[in-house]
């Protein structure tokens, strides 16, 4: 039982502390890459104290900000809910580290009890995922009630009517790869990508954008990050939170962020895969690591182009343009796998998707036309 | 051993919180409550081999019944508890009695007959073999479901609606 | 574990469940106590299936499976009327609601 014990203890801590300090990196990345969109340079100051190194391209600034964050004053409204107060941001960082352990991450270091990194080889790992991530709108929610603000209140209620909105598509494109790979296992899905990842099918690409989009709407970024924007409610559901708890919640989004970028890896990009894997195998993690971390700055490049959704406009295209396509997603991608000829997917496909998604967009044209106001009498 | 020690724990979790979800004044505590129950509940399933149903139970219970609780509280009034009225119903000495009386009586058979023939082995379920039932042997009550769940979701919005205001859109004269 | 801890357990959330529903005032804790009693029920099933003899492969887990969908979709239905009584009534406490009782 100890060695069991040891094995859990040598896979869960390298993961607990890996992803965190990824986080740190993803901070420092995050607001270099922003910064050269915007044409400025980002942070560059931060020299290591006692030593000579001057500057260091701003790498030390993520500790900078960890130490700040940890030596803030912690301020509770006086009439807020002070249990749910301290339980909201653990809860927001406890399911997205769940859920690291589901994601196929091969180990570099394998020793007899343990191949993989995947701490939970389980066969309904995609629907367990899906299940966790769940868990983030009752964080959110937690934290906009307990803090007795009404703003806070308001931008809680928000978060959560666009995080379960945008479930549904989600869950419906994973449901296409779970459909094609024939099992919800991660590591059948990465083995059935070893001919062709899924993202070079049509059913497979639109399944992917979908995903993408939606996950973005999941954890709350940009152009869909309206409950936590500097300009909007003040900032949402966490106002009134300072200090550690505000980093707390911090940690809790990119971990989040990570996670739904493993899976996207996983259902859509192959998982491991890549050049040299079958001749080094603990070169699978680097490349998982690497289109992870290829997502993160599509991301990130996305925060820094798109203008933010308003919400009425963030929920009309969940539900009355993702939900459709992601439905016609499934038709297409059953037809696809049923098809004599193979090569006329693409073609066929492509027109269908391409097709309604051209016809679901001009029939909501209406929505983006300028509004009318009533006066006031 | 180990299972002994998960069952016990999980059931207290699940005992408590249950009994915080039925006793507190404030709504938005019991609430969190009865999702700590339905999550200590989902880890009895994985422990009784049914771990698709404890997915299920996860998804839909924690994820979705209880976010639907608390919109709907937050759209009532005298969630906190400020209100100083008595918490019991009237009647409430004999609902407890009925309470504790009846799982005494439905546990009379089994502490009296002691335990049941072990069966040989662990039944298995998988989430292929869930599919193609409810695909081949299940398909009825299966297309019923989808029916229910369309007419619960029509008839929630229609009934939680409310009374028609002004058209939209229509500019009032100065 | 054995049948009868499930049973055991079973039973008491069955009885923690009849408590909340036949004991407090407030509407959303009659639907909350209605949610465990649900539960308690599932367990059951599953317990039932996972310490007996199964003619039926997956009668089990099926159950348990059509047991909650029609749970949320009745938890959905129920809210709602919550919501239509509270804007009716202005309140939600059970003790009020009594306009069909014999004066």
């Amino acid at each position: 039982m100890t060695q069991t014990l040891l094995n859990l203890l040598a896979i869960a801590v390298p993961l607990a502390v890996g992803f965190a300090s990824l986080f740190a990196f993803t901070t420092w990345l995050e607001r270099k890459i922003l910064a050269r969109i915007q044409n400025r340079i980002g942070p560059n100051r931060i020299s290591l104290p006692f030593t000579r190194f001057r500057r260091l391209f701003g790498l030390i600034q993520p500790a900078a900000d960890g130490l700040k964050m940890l030596a803030k004053e912690d301020i509770v409204p006086r009439d807020a809910d002070k249990l749910l107060h301290l339980l909201a941001p653990i809860l927001s960082l406890v399911p997205p580290m769940m859920v690291l352990c589901l994601l196929p991450l091969e180990l570099p270091y394998a020793t007899a009890g343990m191949r993989a990194l995947q701490a939970a080889a389980l066969d309904n790992a995609v629907l367990l995922f899906f299940a966790i991530t769940s868990l983030n709108t009752l964080a959110v929610f937690m934290a906009g009630w307990a803090s007795r603000n009404k703003y806070s209140l308001l931008g809680g209620m928000r978060a959560v009517a666009q995080m379960v909105s945008y479930e549904i598509p989600l869950v419906l494109s994973a449901a296409v790869v779970i459909m094609a790979a024939g099992g919800m296992n991660a590591q059948a899905i990465v083995e059935a990508q070893r001919a062709q990842w899924f993202i070079f099918t049509p059913w497979g690409l639109a399944a992917f954008l979908i995903f993408f989009i939606a996950s973005l709407a999941e954890t709350n970024r940009s152009p869909f990050d309206l409950p936590e924007a500097e300009s909007e409610i003040i900032a949402g559901y966490f106002t009134e939170y300072s200090g550690f708890k505000f980093a707390l919640f911090f940690l809790g989004e990119y971990l989040a962020i990570f996670a739904v970028s493993g899976l996207a890896v996983t259902l859509f990009l192959g998982g491991g895969a890549g050049p040299w894997v079958a001749a080094y195998p603990a070169l699978s993690c680097v490349w998982f690591l690497a289109k992870i971390f290829a997502l993160i700055f599509v991301m990130i490049w996305l925060r820094g182009t798109l203008p933010r959704l308003r919400v009425d406009q963030l929920m009309g295209f969940a539900w009355k343009f993702l939900l459709p396509l992601s439905l016609l997603n499934l038709f297409v991608a059953a037809a696809a796998l049923k098809l004599a000829k193979p090569w006329l997917s693409w073609p066929v496909g492509a027109l269908v998707l391409y097709g309604a998604a051209v016809a679901l967009s001009r029939s909501h044209r209406a929505d983006a036309a300028p509004r009318t106001y009533s006066y006031a009498e | 051993m180990i299972e002994g020690v998960a069952f016990y724990i999980l059931s207290t979790v699940a005992v408590l919180g249950a009994l915080l979800a039925v006793s507190r004044r404030n709504l938005v505590h019991g609430v969190f409550a009865l999702l700590l129950f339905f999550a200590a509940l989902s880890g009895l399933f994985v422990m009784l081999m049914a771990d698709y149903v404890a997915a299920v139970q996860v998804l839909v219970y924690v994820g979705a019944v209880g976010i639907l609780q608390l919109f709907a509280i937050m759209l009532t009034e005298h969630v906190t508890g400020d209100d100083l009225r008595r918490l019991g119903a009237r009647g409430w000495f004999w609902g407890l009695m009925l309470a504790v009386a009846l799982p005494v009586v439905l546990l009379l058979p089994p502490l009296l007959n002691g335990e049941p023939p072990v069966p040989p082995a662990a039944p298995q379920s998988t989430a292929r073999q869930l599919g193609s039932q409810l695909m081949e042997h299940y398909v009825v009550p299966l297309e019923v479901l989808a029916l229910l769940l369309t007419g619960a979701l029509i008839g929630a919005v229609a009934v939680a609606h409310g009374p028609e205001k002004d058209p939209p859109g229509k500019d009032r004269p100065a | 574990m054995t049948l009868n801890h499930y049973l055991v357990l079973s039973a008491i959330l069955l009885g923690i469940g009849l408590l909340g529903v036949l004991t407090r005032r407030n509407i959303i804790v009659v639907l909350f106590s209605i949610e465990i009693l649900f539960n308690a029920a599932n367990l059951n099933f599953i317990a039932f299936w996972r310490f007996g003899p199964n003619p039926e492969a997956l009668m089990g887990p099926m159950f348990a499976l059509f047991a909650i969908a029609v749970a949320a979709a009745e938890v959905a239905v129920g809210l709602a009327l919550v919501i239509a009584v509270y804007r009716h009534f202005k309140t939600v406490d059970l003790e009020k609601l009594d306009t069909l009782r014999e004066p």
